[in-house]
């Protein structure tokens, strides 16, 4: 029997395809198109040329600004993920079901406040006469540059995604079945086997989960690497501001955009892929 | 280690969680290659009591010994006591083969001898050509198989199992029953069986452990246990049962005005049971002495048909009947019966105390 098609699943979808639509795929076709548009005397003009992207593609501050940024964003998924885990675990196994809820709290409230004026307070905490040289200072260490730096900007980076990836990573080691965990225990497996064979391969999905909003909220921070990495080198959303900021250039800042988003599909659709790969 | 040291033994073994005791004292040997069922209603302790075997949980108090060494604080990871749980506890992140070598490869035995177990286990449960599938790709009853596959890989000496068939479907209970009874038999190891269904505790085994409260209320063969219960908690929680108490006179029990024939049982206050397959039901008043109770409903068990009914002061009564005299009987609600035994066949409970 054929069943009418019900208007019904349609209705509920359709904000969200509306708003989608609008302020994500519009915005995105435009970007594309304009990419491909030509500057004149400052002023835009709908074209079709690839000058732009030969200008960008062909030159060596695009590439390393790309690497730069790329690399940058990995290091701190790759620290977020690791300094995060440590903590996760405990509010997911050691603590009382209590702990964990004041904890998850906590862990929201870092957003309350504009990451911008985090990153402020870190210029002041990390400068050369701030608290955290005066600490060093005490044990006969330091100064040390700590603004202006990659080490600066990783501070900025871990500032901005650690809440989450530690939110991200104590839900899917708390949602792991513990029979699990102790049937691991019972079939001989140290309590450090237990973690690598069994506790992270369960928790898989929320970890990389973790490591991708990690990579993908560093890899088009504008803040950090402006405030606290000095902007030298420049990251790509750097580059961006410059490009628009020198001539107009849109169309070329375009194309730096256009790369940084197939760079986060890339990304983002193998470790999804890889997170809920399964066993064959 | 000489044949005669139990493989295991609890000791005065008490476990508690804070106020609430678990386990209140237990003392219990098991041999080797035995069967044993630990039976009893949740909460009984029974749980705990295997757990604490598995080395998951850590007796407040008592010893546990296994193979006369005292295991009490050894870690779950340094015994050889597989557990097989209730929810099978397979690893979805491994396929059937990963799962099954789990074990030997914790114990970094080499790849090509963990390749030949897990085809022998494999094939001794039922599974050649179910190595690469996925867990979520097997039915209940290849699941169960290879939960066992991955418990006696590392040929452990006992095999424990917190009421593994629970889950499945009642025509794959029996024959999963014969499974594991086989298996038990042809590897000679001890299995401890957990689980709050009589039918899988008789089935199976060589004694059955009766707990309850957190104690150990009766231990004994399964027939043992169900012709002689040592006291109400028993011969409610197994079976169908009948529960009489009323006073001994030469003779005979008075129940509630009606006195009935009783062998063998010294003058006074008496409790006895007498079994839903002993009780004989008449649609009229026999020339013997008989309870008489009005019919209350009837259930198909699978050797016959039990009958409910009501008996003076509300006495709760029950007995098993052929289908074929049921239908001479032709009951109906409220219809009087009358109802009497053998004189050998009540049995008097021992232990009057408590319901445990």
């Amino acid at each position: 029997m054929a069943r009418k098609p019900s208007i019904y699943p349609y209705f509920w979808r359709a904000p969200l395809l509306i708003w989608q639509g609008l302020f994500f795929v519009g915005p995105l076709i435009l970007m594309v198109a304009m990419s491909f548009w030509l500057v004149r005397n400052y002023r835009m003009e709908p074209d079709f040329v690839l000058a732009n992207w030969e200008r960008m593609l062909t030159r060596d501050y695009f590439w390393s600004a790309y690497q730069v940024t790329f690399l940058r964003a990995s290091i701190a998924a790759a620290l977020a993920s690791l300094f995060a885990f440590p903590a996760s675990y405990a509010l997911a196994f050691l603590v009382s079901e209590t702990t964990r809820r004041w904890a998850i709290f906590f862990l929201i409230v870092p957003f309350f406040t504009s990451y911008l004026v985090r990153v402020y307070a870190w210029q002041v905490l990390l400068a050369e006469s701030g608290p955290v040289n005066a600490v060093i200072g005490f044990v006969g260490l330091g100064p040390f540059t700590m603004l202006n730096s990659g080490f600066g900007a990783m501070v900025g980076y871990l500032t901005l995604i650690m809440p989450l990836v530690v939110i991200l990573q104590t839900f899917s080691l708390a949602a792991i079945d513990r029979n699990l965990i102790e049937a691991a225990w019972n079939l001989g497996a140290s309590p450090r086997r237990t973690l690598v064979r069994v506790i992270v391969p369960a928790a898989k999905v929320g970890l990389i989960l973790g490591a991708v909003f990690a990579f993908i909220l560093s890899f088009g921070d504008f803040v950090s690497p402006f405030y606290l990495g000095g902007s030298k080198p420049p990251t790509l959303s750097i580059l961006i501001i410059d490009t628009t900021k020198s001539g107009q250039q849109w169309p070329r800042a375009a194309v730096v955009a256009v790369m940084m988003i197939l760079t986060l599909f890339t990304v983002a659709f193998a470790a999804v892929g890889a997170a809920y790969r399964r066993n064959a | 280690m000489t044949d005669a040291t139990p493989l295991v033994r609890f000791s005065q073994v008490r476990k508690s969680y804070g106020a609430i005791e678990a386990v209140r004292g237990i003392d219990l040997d098991i041999d080797r290659g035995e069967f044993v069922a630990i039976m009893g209603p949740s909460g009984c302790g029974k749980t705990t009591t295997l757990r604490m075997l598995a080395g998951l949980e850590t007796p407040t108090d008592g010893t546990i010994t296994i193979d006369g060494r005292v295991t009490n604080s050894l870690p779950a990871h340094e015994r050889d006591t597989p557990l097989v749980w209730q929810s099978l506890a397979l690893f979805p992140f491994l396929n059937v083969a990963q799962n099954v070598e789990f074990g030997l490869k914790m114990r970094d035995v080499p790849r090509a001898e963990r390749q030949a177990k897990v085809a022998l286990w494999l094939e001794r449960l039922g599974l050649e050509g179910f190595e690469h599938r996925r867990i979520d790709q097997l039915s209940g009853g290849q699941k169960q198989r290879v939960a066992l596959a991955r418990s006696l890989i590392t040929e452990p000496e006992m095999l424990l199992l917190d009421e593994p068939l629970s889950a499945l479907d009642a025509h794959l209970v029996v024959r999963m029953q014969g499974v594991l009874t086989r298996l038990q038999k042809e590897l000679g190891i001890t299995f401890v069986y957990v689980t709050h269904s009589q039918s899988e505790a008789f089935a199976m085994s060589d004694r059955v452990v009766i707990m309850g409260h957190g104690e150990i209320v009766q231990i004994g063969r399964p027939r043992e246990i169900f012709r002689a219960p040592r006291n109400r908690f028993v011969a409610e929680f197994v079976g169908h049962n009948n529960i009489l108490s009323g006073t001994v006179t030469q003779g005979e029990i008075d129940v509630d005005g009606v006195r009935l024939p009783l062998a063998g049982v010294s003058d006074g206050p008496a409790e006895i049971v007498v079994a839903a397959d002993r009780m004989e039901i008449y649609g009229s008043p026999p020339s013997s002495p008989a309870l008489k109770a009005a019919f209350v409903s009837e259930e198909f068990a699978g050797a016959g048909v039990i009958c409910y009914f009501e008996g003076p002061g509300d006495l709760e009564l029950r007995a098993q009947v052929p289908e074929a005299r049921l239908a001479e009987l032709a009951p109906e609600p409220g219809k009087p019966f009358w109802l009497a035994w053998a004189a050998d066949s009540p049995h008097v409970l021992t232990h009057r105390e408590g319901r445990t």
